[in-house]
Order: C-alpha cells, then sequence, then structure tokens
C-alpha cells in the first residue's frame, strides 16, 4: 500500500452554473497524493462536471480549484495536463485512427520539448524524445497489460481494451493525478475484478487516483475515500464503510440497492 | 483474399514498399524521379494537348495544382481544417514576386524566400484570431479571407489595381539551362524539385511529434487538447505550412508567367485546389498528387470540359463526398502489423 | 471624407434600412438551416442568386417586359409584383430542397464528419452558380423596370422612392409571417424543438427529415423573397453576385446570434445601415473587406451575437 500524504488537489468552494442550472454548489473536495478517490453519486449529480471544471472544460462559476500548490482557474486545458492532471472519458474519446501505440506516444508528447524544427530536420533531441516517447509508450502498455495491441487501431480494438487504452493514454502524459470517468461501465464481473486490480496497481506505482464509478463493490473494494454527490452537493466524505451506511447515502440512492450497478 | 489486395492500388503500392530494403528504395525514387522528369519529352504521344503545348500544361496547371494540393492538404487533409482561402496565400507570394521583381534587382530565387515569408506571415496573422473558431466559422472566414486579399490588390495603387503587373521577370538561368516561354521545361523541373521538397516535408512531419498533434486534433480535438496537446499551436504551424507552400507556388507562377492580375486569383482557384485534394484522397499525400494531376490535366486535354471546368469540380466535390469520400486513394489505415501478426498466427 | 456622410445621412439611412431587410431575409436562410442542423448553409448564396434569375425570368419572359417597354401600373403592376415575388421564392425554395437532398441528406444519413458534409456542400454552391454562368454565358442580366422608381415625397432632404417603400414594407411583413409560423404553427414548434435538442425532438416523435427538409424550404423562401427585393432595388444580377450578397448575410445572421430569427432581424439591419454609411466613406469598393472585418470582430469577441442569446453548447 502506498502512503496517503499531503494534499494533491483540493477544491474549494466549487460553484458551476449553466444559465439557470446549478451543477455544482460549492462542493468542497480534497485529493490526497497516494490515494484511490471513488466520488459516487446518482445520475446527474454533477460527477462528470467536476472532472470537467477540474481539467479547466468549463470555467467554474465561482471557487477555487488549486492543483499541487497553483491554482487551475487560469490555466488553459493543456497546460492543465502537463501541470499532471490526466483524464479518461466516460464515452470513450480514443483517437481511432491511430494505433494504440500512436495513441499513447501523442499523450506523452506533452513534456518534451522538441517541436517542428527538430521534426522537420530530424535533429538529435527530436530524435532521441522519438525514441524515449516510444519506449515509455511500449512500457505503459505492458504496464496496463495491453500492450499485444499496440499495433492494432484504435478503433478496431475490443471493447475493454478500448477502455484500458484510455487509461493509458491518461498515464502517457506521466500525470501525478489520474481521473477516472467510469472506467468499468459495459464490463462484467470477471472484466470489473481485473480492471479493480489494475487501478490498484496504478496507484502503487505512484500515481493518484479519482475514481468516478457506479459500481459498489468495486468502490467499496479499492477505495480509500468516498465522496458522495447528489444533485451538485456533497453529502458525505468517508472511508468506504462508514459512507455505505450513512443514511443520506442510502436516501441519495433511494430504491437502488447498494451493490446494483 | 491475396488477390483482391493487388486489386487495392494503396496497398498494393505499400506492400512493394515495405519489402523493399534500402537500395531497392533507393533505386525506386530514383527511377520514378527520373521517369516524370522526362515527362516533358512526351509532348508527341497521346498524352498531347490541342490548346496549349504539353510542357506547358505540365507545369501549369498540373505541376502547380499539386504542389498547392499538397500545401492545402496539409491543413485540410492532416489536421481537418477546412480553408477555403488558400488562393490568398497564392496570390501573396505572386504579389511578392511581381512588385520585388519589377522595382528590385532581385531575382526568383531570393525573392522565393521572401514570399515564402509573407505568405506564412499572413497565415499567422490570419490563424490566430480565426483557428479558435470552429470548422464551418473557419471556413466562412478563410473564404472572405481570399476575396478580401483579391479585393485588396484589385483596390490598391501599390499593385497597379485591375491592370495587374507585366514584365515580371524570368528566373535567372542555370549555368547553360535557360528559362523560355516556348520550352517550359526547366519550370517543370523546378516544380518538381519544390514538389519533392513538400513531400519531403510532410512524411519527415507527419511520422513525428507534429504529425501526431494533427492527428489527434483532426480526429478529436478536444480530446487532444486534454491530453496535452497545444492544439492553437499546432493548428497554427499546420495552417503556416500550407500558406509556404501556397506561396512558393505564387512565386513561382508569376515568374513563369511574366504578367499577372487580380482576376487570376479568384475564389475559384481555391476550389479548384480543394476539389484536387478532395478527389484524389484527404490526407494521402499520393492520393493528393494522383488527384490533382488528373484534374489539372484533364480539362487542358479534352476540351469540352475547360469551358466547364469548375462545374465539373464542384461536382467532384459533391460526387467523392457522398459516394466515396476517402477521395480515390484512401488514407493510409497504417495498421501494418496486424497483417503481419495474422500471418505468424 | 465624412461631410457625405453627414449631408446626405437621411437618404443614406433609407436606403441601408432598404438593403438591411434584404439582408434579414437571407440571413434567415441561414439562421435557420444553422438552427436544426448546427451547419452553415454554404450554398444559400447561390439559392438566393437562383432567386433574383426567377424574378427576371418572370417579368421578362413570362409578362414580356422588355428594356424599353413602359412601368407597369395599377392592377397589372399589383399582378406582375406578386407573380414575380412567388417566382423567385418558388425557385429559391426548389433550389434550397434541392441542396439539401444533394448535398447533405445522404451524408446525414450516413453520419459521416462535418467536414464531408462541409465539403459538398461548397461543391453543390459552385456547381448552381457555375451552371448559372454557363446558362448565361457570365454575361449580367438586366431587370426591365416593372416599378416606376417614383419619388414619392421628400423627408429631410431625402427622396422617398417606391422602390425602397415597397422593398421595406414587404420585406418586413414577410419576415414577420415567417417568425410566426415558426412561432405558433405546428412544423415551426418542430423546427424549434430540434434546434435545442435533436436527440429529444426525435424521441418525441418528430420525424428528423421532415423538419430539416421543411427548415431548408422555409430559409429558401425567405431567401428567394430576398431575390426578388434586391432586384426591384437594383435591377440587374450575375451569376456571381451570391458571393458578397452570402458573405453580408451570413455576417448579419453572426451578428444577431446565428440560430437565432429575431436575432437575423437585428443583425440584417445594422448591417445593411452600417455597409451603406461605410461605403459613403471610404467607398463602395471597400463595402466588403468592411464586412469582413466586422464579421472577423463579431466572431472573435461575441460569437454568439451582439443580440441574441447563446446558442453554442459547449462541447465536452
Amino acid at each position: 500500500m502506498a502512503k496517503i500524504g499531503k494534499t494533491l488537489l483540493k477544491l474549494d468552494n466549487v460553484t458551476m452554473k449553466f444559465g439557470g442550472v446549478t451543477a455544482l454548489n460549492g462542493v468542497n473536495l480534497e485529493v490526497k497524493e497516494g490515494e484511490i478517490l471513488a466520488l459516487i453519486g446518482p445520475n446527474g449529480a454533477g460527477k462528470t462536471t467536476v472532472f470537467n471544471v477540474i481539467t479547466g472544460v468549463y470555467k467554474q462559476t465561482s471557487g477555487i480549484v488549486n492543483f499541487d500548490g497553483i491554482s487551475l482557474g487560469n490555466q488553459k486545458r493543456y497546460q492543465v495536463t502537463a501541470l499532471g492532471v490526466a483524464r479518461t472519458f466516460q464515452n470513450i474519446r480514443l483517437w481511432g485512427d491511430m494505433t494504440a501505440l500512436e495513441n499513447v506516444i501523442t499523450a506523452t508528447d506533452v513534456h518534451k520539448k522538441s517541436g517542428l524544427v527538430g521534426a522537420l530536420f530530424g535533429l538529435p533531441r527530436a530524435r532521441r524524445e522519438e525514441a524515449e516517447n516510444r519506449e515509455r509508450a511500449m512500457e505503459i502498455l505492458r504496464f496496463i497489460g495491453i500492450d499485444e495491441y499496440s499495433d492494432r487501431l484504435a478503433k478496431n480494438l475490443p471493447y475493454g481494451v478500448q477502455r484500458r487504452l484510455e487509461i493509458a493514454r491518461a498515464l502517457g502524459t506521466s500525470p501525478k493525478l489520474v481521473l477516472l470517468d467510469e472506467p468499468a461501465a459495459g464490463f462484467n464481473p470477471a472484466e470489473k475484478v481485473e480492471l479493480a486490480a489494475t487501478i490498484k496497481k496504478v496507484r502503487d506505482a505512484g500515481y493518484t487516483v479519482l475514481l468516478i464509478e457506479h459500481d459498489m463493490s468495486l468502490i467499496m473494494g479499492i477505495s480509500d475515500r468516498v465522496v458522495v454527490l447528489d444533485f451538485g452537493t456533497k453529502i458525505a466524505d468517508d472511508i468506504p464503510s462508514v459512507v455505505q451506511n450513512d443514511p443520506r447515502v442510502i436516501e441519495a440512492y433511494l430504491g437502488v440497492p447498494a451493490d446494483a450497478s | 483474399m491475396k488477390i483482391r489486395n493487388y486489386w487495392n492500388l494503396r496497398d498494393f503500392g505499400a506492400s512493394i514498399w515495405e519489402n523493399a530494403g534500402r537500395p531497392m528504395r533507393v533505386a525506386i525514387v530514383l527511377i520514378s524521379i527520373l521517369l516524370v522528369g522526362l515527362l516533358p519529352f512526351m509532348g508527341g504521344s497521346f498524352l498531347a494537348t490541342p490548346i496549349a503545348s504539353f510542357d506547358a500544361v505540365l507545369v501549369y496547371p498540373v505541376g502547380m495544382f499539386v504542389l498547392m494540393s499538397l500545401g492545402l492538404n496539409i491543413v485540410v487533409g492532416k489536421s481537418g481544417m477546412l480553408d477555403l482561402g488558400y488562393v490568398a496565400f497564392f496570390a501573396i507570394g505572386a504579389y511578392t514576386m511581381a512588385i520585388l521583381g519589377t522595382t528590385t534587382k532581385l531575382n526568383t530565387w531570393e525573392i522565393m524566400p521572401i514570399g515564402i515569408a509573407f505568405a506564412m506571415i499572413a497565415g499567422v496573422l490570419l490563424g490566430i484570431p480565426t483557428l479558435r473558431l470552429r470548422g464551418d466559422y473557419l471556413a466562412i472566414v478563410t473564404l472572405g479571407f481570399g476575396e478580401i486579399v483579391r479585393l485588396v490588390v484589385l483596390n490598391s495603387t501599390w499593385s497597379k489595381g485591375p491592370n495587374g503587373i507585366a514584365n515580371i521577370p524570368m528566373p535567372p538561368h542555370f549555368g547553360p539551362l535557360k528559362f523560355e516561354l516556348e520550352n517550359q521545361r526547366l519550370f517543370f523541373w523546378v516544380v518538381m524539385a519544390m514538389i519533392l521538397l513538400t513531400i519531403w516535408m510532410i512524411r519527415r512531419l507527419t511520422v513525428r511529434r507534429p504529425g501526431r498533434a494533427w492527428e489527434a486534433i483532426r480526429q478529436d480535438e478536444d480530446a487532444a487538447e486534454l491530453m496535452g496537446v497545444h492544439t492553437l499551436k499546432y493548428k497554427i504551424w499546420s495552417f503556416t505550412l500550407g500558406a509556404a507552400v501556397g506561396g512558393a507556388a505564387g512565386v513561382l507562377y508569376a515568374s513563369k508567367n511574366l504578367y499577372i492580375a487580380p482576376e487570376m486569383f479568384t475564389l475559384n482557384v481555391s476550389i479548384l485546389i480543394l476539389a484536387c485534394v478532395v478527389f484524389g484522397g484527404i490526407g494521402n499525400i499520393w492520393g493528393v498528387i494522383i488527384g490533382a494531376t488528373i484534374l489539372g490535366y484533364l480539362p487542358d486535354r479534352i476540351r469540352f470540359i475547360s469551358d466547364a471546368r469548375l462545374l465539373v469540380f464542384g461536382l467532384v466535390l459533391v460526387i467523392v463526398m457522398n459516394f466515396r469520400p476517402d477521395g480515390l486513394l484512401p488514407r493510409k489505415k497504417r495498421e501494418k502489423a496486424i497483417v503481419k501478426k495474422g500471418a505468424n498466427a | 471624407m465624412f461631410s457625405v456622410l453627414i449631408d446626405q445621412f437621411w437618404s443614406l439611412t433609407i436606403a441601408g434600412v432598404a438593403l438591411g431587410f434584404i439582408y434579414v431575409l437571407v440571413s434567415l436562410g441561414y439562421t435557420m438551416v444553422y438552427g436544426v442542423l448546427r451547419m452553415i448553409n454554404f450554398a444559400n448564396s447561390e439559392i438566393f442568386m437562383w432567386g433574383t434569375f426567377g424574378t427576371i425570368v418572370t417579368s421578362r419572359d413570362i409578362f414580356g417586359y422588355t428594356q424599353t417597354s413602359a412601368p407597369a401600373t395599377g392592377g397589372k403592376l399589383a399582378l406582375v409584383l406578386i407573380s414575380q415575388l412567388l417566382m423567385s421564392m418558388a425557385v429559391a425554395g426548389v433550389t434550397a430542397i434541392f441542396v439539401e437532398y444533394v448535398a447533405y441528406r445522404r451524408l446525414r444519413a450516413k453520419g459521416t464528419n462535418r467536414l464531408a458534409t462541409l465539403i459538398s456542400a461548397i461543391g453543390i454552391s459552385i456547381v448552381l452558380s457555375e451552371l448559372m454562368r454557363l446558362l448565361t454565358d457570365s454575361r449580367p442580366v438586366g431587370s426591365p423596370r416593372v416599378l416606376e422608381k417614383i419619388i414619392l415625397t421628400e423627408v429631410w432632404g431625402a427622396n422617398i422612392r417606391l422602390d425602397t417603400v415597397v422593398t421595406i414594407f414587404a420585406a418586413a411583413l414577410i419576415y414577420f409571417l415567417l417568425e410566426r409560423f415558426v412561432k405558433l404553427s405546428r412544423m415551426g414548434k418542430a423546427i424549434r424543438a430540434v434546434s435545442m435538442n435533436e436527440d429529444a425532438a426525435k424521441l418525441m416523435g418528430v420525424n428528423l427529415n421532415r423538419v430539416i427538409t421543411t427548415t431548408f424550404l422555409v430559409g429558401g423562401l425567405a431567401t428567394g423573397a430576398a431575390g426578388f427585393f434586391y432586384i426591384t432595388v437594383f435591377e440587374y444580377t450575375k451569376f456571381n453576385i451570391g458571393f458578397t450578397m452570402g458573405m453580408a448575410a451570413f455576417t448579419a445572421a453572426v451578428l444577431g446570434g446565428i440560430g437565432n430569427i429575431r436575432g437575423a432581424f437585428f443583425g440584417g439591419l445594422f448591417l445593411g445601415l452600417l455597409e451603406v454609411y461605410a461605403s459613403a466613406v471610404l467607398g463602395t469598393q471597400w463595402k466588403a473587406v468592411t464586412v469582413f472585418i466586422v464579421l472577423v470582430l463579431v466572431l472573435l469577441f461575441k460569437p454568439n451575437g451582439l443580440f441574441g442569446e447563446a446558442v453554442q453548447t459547449t462541447r465536452a
């Protein structure tokens, strides 16, 4: 088990409004280094909105998002990624016409310096970085366990592999924090068990994980802490066993048994 | 299965190339260059064109169309942005040549980098504000830009307005090789060299970081940005490189034509070039080359097309998009390894 | 430079309003289609151009007017004008449906990317203008004068001419009728439903293809009406007039907030006035440049338009 360290990401009283609709209402959230934090809640609770605010897709209406001592408020999306936040998408958004390996290599480019001129004239640094990227990307594919698919086009990969490739691509950016948006969606129980192991492995390799998931057994099995959102408001934030028995959480999920997915 | 593969021209070509060793590849390239280089001597054959002389047709439209299509393909094919004002960069290159060529002592080769630089600057200036826009807005703004450049040269005194600029100097001779109007062989070889340079540039960039960034932007721009691709920067680069090629083509065109006027730089040119790219296969440089060659050559070979050239090109756009959106030679799918793996298993 | 603007302020303003109403109608063509498809109808400019030819063909070939015949009066005048208007609208409406059918429908059914649809639309717009170029031998076509340009009265030194008055009032009426149609009719409601949320509308049983065809038709009718007024005021057309008109009307639509019908109204009038004033100050040859600069500025700083509410949805 990795040690849980200082606060890595902090959402301070974040509110997000779309026209008249309040998607997030004064949410406070802390993610600590080395933990797996699960973000749960009924549909429309604002979970993906949290991801979108962190990664700069939306600009929050009010409140502060602080990552590793830096306010993300004025950062562009690609800068947020460069600072060390990477994400996956609920609806898979790989680059379908690229191979699995190229998908990851493209992500590894974020920390590289060489640009157009280097590429054009094959300058030594560009060549070196290309080789490094390729090696690093291959390493990540092996780490996630999908290296045998490295030369396949992403769009032709089996569904489960695509989901894993999303994680691999996020790791390609060498993030400190990985945001996983329903990584187990559409998985059967066996695949879920395997995925849980992968997520743990990712954390044990030194990444911090913030995870949106619906599958309670998966969450209870791997997360260090669970945050529950309901109608854009945080209603619980504790270790899994406590959250599981919180009456407000049960109420929010009323009619949905805790072990259903 | 195997036979079917040979019907696929792209895969057929790719398989020859991949199975060839380095000396073989060098040989293929050199022989191809030699064969294409000998084209101007084929004027007496069935290829002969009724209106203009064959070597002139090879320079313009064919060679120039290929060159410009490769440039536009960087923008439309590689990074998926629809630039309808490509003619503007062609015009900027041509006017740079015309004005500097008639007012200074600089020769074509000295003006070439200046023309390219001006086209690139125009590309950056237009790109920075507009490349933030969504696809169809970008299309209409570039469409407007192309027309604005024409209107500006039409209504300005420095460009001699609608009269255009005459007496533009030809390029200086290369040793014993002289550029002349009656025999445009030399021009063709220069265009060929520029095309080769462009192909080299595109191939270099495509397999490295810029190419990946463009590809990611083309397929899913939001995902690209969230994975750390500085999308605006790479879009501007793509736009600017396309502009550079257009500018270079313009410089050479002015120096070959000796006379230019605003009416040569209408929206139609942008559309013709776009049709070449689309017809051959958006994103595939070999497809684009074949497409531009066919669309450049046919109207000069078959007379009735030349009257209705633009109508045909418009139809090409509609028909290709509706029935074969990937064009003659589709974009490479790059899944070679899967074939090899399948064979081993 | 500015003295022209001050001396002729009122006559310029009247001309600007008349031009503005023409823009309003053409920009409806853009805005309606954009509303439902979230895509620019690149061929709308050529739909307009075909409408102008419909207008001229009616007076010249159906009613037999020539450049030298006397303008019509009384009942005959009304008959010719209304026939011209209806013909222009019919030609443009049919062209619009043709465009949708040929350039958009198949690609929509296949779910291809936007780039393909854009290119297809540009292709059809080239086909339409080239076809007309070949038909007219690249020559401009003048319109016989049906409506005599009588000066009705003079206000603040500006001549109020009959054609301007007809244009302003009739165009305003057509705009009003179209707006009512979209607001109140069953089909209009379906159009609005699709433009707000396509999936939801489909789930509610809206026939998407029919809605889209109708939208093209309505946009085409508005654009066609503009073609008639354009001829009434300018009395001339050519295969390539669509480009400038299209740019201006699209700019008007963006100014008003594209996808927003009322926005097209304000955007069109604003642009009509701006263009007339700018031409008076800078010279008519810079008209298109002015329009283009306005377009770029609006897209950069107010992409949702000056008057309308936001139509674009944030993509995630």
